[in-house]
């Protein structure tokens, strides 16, 4: 497959996930607020903006509904979900011979929706149903793609940039909770009390799917034992790197042996650490140090393949 | 689903007549020659049926299909970029929903005329690259053919793949007053549109499902699996399953929807001049899995821009290096270069010696009288007459370089005879004629506009042609400009019986 239709297909992906994610973050976060304090909410919009705004440099200010709104629509926002939207459909545009026509359509039809022209007054009516509806066309157009897309590399792309991202926001979205505040987020904010840890459960779809495994027993080492290192929950961070490591194996078939080294190296060593860690180390030690080390990690594995599938110097490839 | 929605439709009059009765109380009869009424006012008989639908129609039942038809347009993609001043807007391509109608028999006769005409050029560009037979023997100037700005040396002495050097011709016909189809233009560059003739089938159907059964309309939906097989036929002793790749200038080409459409009909790569590179006069793309070699290049990049290295140096669409590849005879390029010299308008005035010059046989297809500004009877001609003349600059296309005399003012007359008297080589002339006019849903009724045609040839070792073309449409009423940048739209055209 051409190496700008796999970038493509890679780059896609990591939007439409990080467009779930915010839509997700921003519709728990605004219901939930119903039930705090004002200034309890208030305070707690740090760690959302925290989650979707980074880096942090980026002005985002207001009341509640007034970051909320820019973190959706704002055209000019480079995290807001308008934005990603924009360029997964940018990049779906690229490969627009390679995806399905269901798949095109799902994601032109999203696009065209959210920049028409009644789209704030129907923002500013229910931002919270708005929200839920963006997530669930950003959930149809996963499922879309999985039932009529081949199989093939370009898929595996597409799954590898999803997984990639989710470990990532999932990381940061736990940084923020667990010790210490990540040293890009200027503010100081309490611990989260119990009502915050069931936002964040919530917030990773993960609420049902706690209580299955440890009842509502709400505690922050549970949440984090499940976010971190549940096998079978598909937003825990090592459900996502399962799902990495088993990708690269399916990128750039027939590619000579040694291109795929570094990535699979990174990626199993990362695996390693998930697979045999155990949350009361974490929660005794540095568990904000082991969550940037699992997103430097991610970065480096998308660095990785990048140099090895896309970037590519040609000059050894070529017959002499 | 259209008709499911509905009741049948209640017969209320077959005899609505055309500027009198609803929905064609503006339907205008003039000097053209229209599409669905006989001079009389009543409907030609291949016409009847999308009469009677029309006449039969709830009065609002025209208007909701046309909505739904841009709908399908818009959630499709199928649309062109505007640059604003601020952001980007997609806007789609208009799309008249009444199908223009072409009965079998004449169908026939034209493609008789286009296959013809096409063998003919091709045999014209071997030619000019090659021993200019035709130049020594002083059927077409010289100098008119060296000094056209589509001539390319860089092509002389190239072998060809089957001498076919026109792959892809988009051939524009008019229908005149008289009703006979003529040829206005040869578009042996790099014609497009072709993705609208198949788009504008695929709603039209939907919209008028019942009629198109009853029509017979022959299909045309085998134009992807044709296009393919002529590259294919190209690839002359290369590998038995030569990899084949669509070269498109990118997203931000008007034309890419067309260009990701097609790639996907045929199941082959759509690749951008960065995937390319040339090593050693071979060409090969980057892929996930190392670079691979390509066969053969059905490019939408315009001569000037497909290589660096030999024509404009500026161009950063296209491959370094890829015109010697060519030359080496290691991949083939769908149209070759330089195919322009054949299209130029001053050429067209020559295709039907040129006709007779290689085939031996009378032209099939007509053309339109054209003056040519070189000689010096004719420029004094053009000069006298502006006011009924087209003047049109030689190597421009698309509507641009053009004067239409009729609708000019006496000051853009005055102008443009400056231009011709400074460069009268660089100039023809030709007769305004009134484009045939076809029926056309304009929101509150139906109403006549003039429409051309262009079918798509596609050469190889044989030449294929799918029954159907676009239409397309001068959207303002009396307007003689079809062009889609100069605010045209389309329609579907069907070949019936």
């Amino acid at each position: 497959m051409l190496s700008r239709v796999a970038d493509a297909l890679y780059w896609m992906a990591r939007y439409l996930e990080r467009a779930e994610h915010s839509a997700r973050v921003l519709a728990v976060k605004l219901e939930a607020m119903l039930d705090q304090t004002p200034d309890d909410a208030a305070e707690a919009w740090i760690r959302v903006t925290g989650a979707l705004a980074w880096p942090m440099s980026e002005d985002v200010k207001g009341s509640p509904i007034d970051i909320a709104q820019q973190l959706t629509l704002d055209k000019a926002h480079a995290s807001s979900i308008m934005t990603s939207v924009r360029l997964a459909r940018d990049n779906a545009r690229q490969v627009r011979e390679l995806i399905s026509t269901e798949m095109w359509g799902q994601i032109n039809r999203q696009y065209l929706r959210l920049n028409a022209s009644d789209t704030s007054l129907i923002w500013a009516a229910q931002p919270v149903p708005f929200l839920r509806r963006v997530a669930d066309d950003l959930l149809l157009f996963a499922g879309i793609t999985d039932s009529t897309m081949r199989h093939g590399e370009g898929w595996h792309f597409i799954q590898l940039g999803r997984y990639i991202e989710r470990a990532q926001l999932i990381a940061r979205l736990l940084d923020l909770h667990f010790g210490a505040l990540p040293p890009d987020v200027p503010q100081h904010v309490r611990a989260p009390r119990y009502f915050e840890w069931i936002t964040l459960l919530k917030q990773a779809t993960a609420f049902e799917a706690y209580c299955k495994v440890y009842t509502a027993d709400i505690g922050p080492s549970q949440i984090a034992e499940f976010l971190i290192f549940d096998p079978e929950f598909p937003h825990s961070i090592r459900f996502a790197v399962d799902r990495i490591q088993e990708e690269l194996g399916f990128l750039g078939p027939g590619a000579a042996a040694g291109r795929r080294v570094q990535a699979e190296r990174l990626a199993g060593r990362l695996k390693a650490s998930l697979d045999y860690g155990q949350v009361d180390e974490l929660m005794a030690g540095d568990i904000d140090g082991f969550l940037r080390s699992v997103q430097a990690s991610c970065k480096q594995i998308h660095q990785s393949v990048f140099d090895a599938f896309i970037g590519y110097s040609v000059d050894e490839l070529l017959p002499s | 689903m259209a008709e499911a929605a509905h009741p049948r439709p209640v017969i209320v009059s077959n005899r609505a007549r055309p500027g009198v009765d609803r929905p064609f109380a503006d339907y205008g009869l003039g000097a053209a020659h229209d599409e669905m009424f006989l001079p009389d006012g009543t409907p030609r008989p291949h016409a009847a049926a999308l009469y009677q639908a029309l006449t039969t129609l709830p009065g609002d039942e025209l208007a909701r299909r046309q909505q739904a038809c841009e709908q399908s347009f818009l959630h499709q993609g199928i649309t062109f970029t505007v640059y604003g001043n601020e952001e980007a807007t997609e806007k789609i391509i208009p799309t008249d929903l009444l199908p223009r109608i072409i009965p079998g028999a004449e169908w026939d006769k034209l493609e008789q005329g286009l296959r013809q005409r096409i063998s003919a050029l091709n045999l014209f560009l071997k030619d000019v690259y090659n021993d200019g037979k035709i130049l020594n023997d002083g059927i077409v100037p010289r100098d008119l053919v060296f000094g056209s700005k589509h001539y390319l040396r860089q092509m002389r002495g190239v072998q060809v793949p089957l001498d076919a050097y026109v792959n892809v011709c988009g051939t524009d016909i008019i229908r005149r007053e008289d009703g006979s189809m003529v040829v206005l233009e040869d578009n042996l560059r790099v014609p497009s549109g072709v993705s609208y003739m198949l788009a504008n089938r695929e709603v039209v159907r939907r919209a008028f499902g019942d009629l198109y059964r009853a029509c017979g309309v022959r299909p045309i939906e085998s134009y992807g699996q044709d296009l393919l097989a002529t590259l294919k036929e190209l690839a002359v002793g290369f590998r038995d399953d030569p990899r084949i790749v669509l070269l498109t200038p990118g997203i931000f080409n008007s034309a890419y929807y067309e260009h990701a459409f097609l790639a996907r009909q045929m199941g082959i790569d759509l690749v951008e001049g960065r995937d390319l590179l040339v090593h050693d006069n071979v060409v090969y793309m980057r892929t996930t899995s190392g670079v691979k070699r390509v066969d053969v290049i059905y490019r939408r990049v315009d001569d000037d821009f497909i290589d660096p290295l030999a024509f404009r140096h500026d161009s950063a669409l296209g491959v370094a290096g890829l015109m010697n590849a060519y030359r080496a005879g290691n991949v083939v390029i769908a149209n070759t270069i330089g195919t322009g010299v054949a299209d130029d308008k001053a050429v067209y005035s020559y295709v039907p010696d040129i006709i007779r010059y290689y085939l031996d046989e009378e032209p099939l297809l007509g053309s339109v009288e054209t003056f040519r500004c070189r000689e010096p009877n004719a420029l004094s001609h053009v000069l006298a007459n502006l006011d009924t003349l087209v003047v049109k600059a030689v190597g421009e296309s698309g509507g641009y370089g053009m004067l239409v005399g009729p609708h000019a003012t006496a000051a853009q007359r005055t102008a443009f005879a400056e231009k011709v008297k400074a460069d009268p080589d660089n100039y023809i002339a030709q007769p305004t004629i009134q484009l045939s006019t076809a029926p056309c849903f304009v929101g509150s009724g139906v109403e006549a506009r003039h429409v051309d045609l262009r079918p798509y040839l596609l050469t190889g070792r044989q030449t294929r042609l799918v029954p159907g073309a676009l239409t397309r449409v001068a959207l303002k009423r009396g307007s003689l400009v079809v062009n889609s940048s100069q605010g045209g739209g389309s329609k579907d055209t069907w070949v019936v019986g």
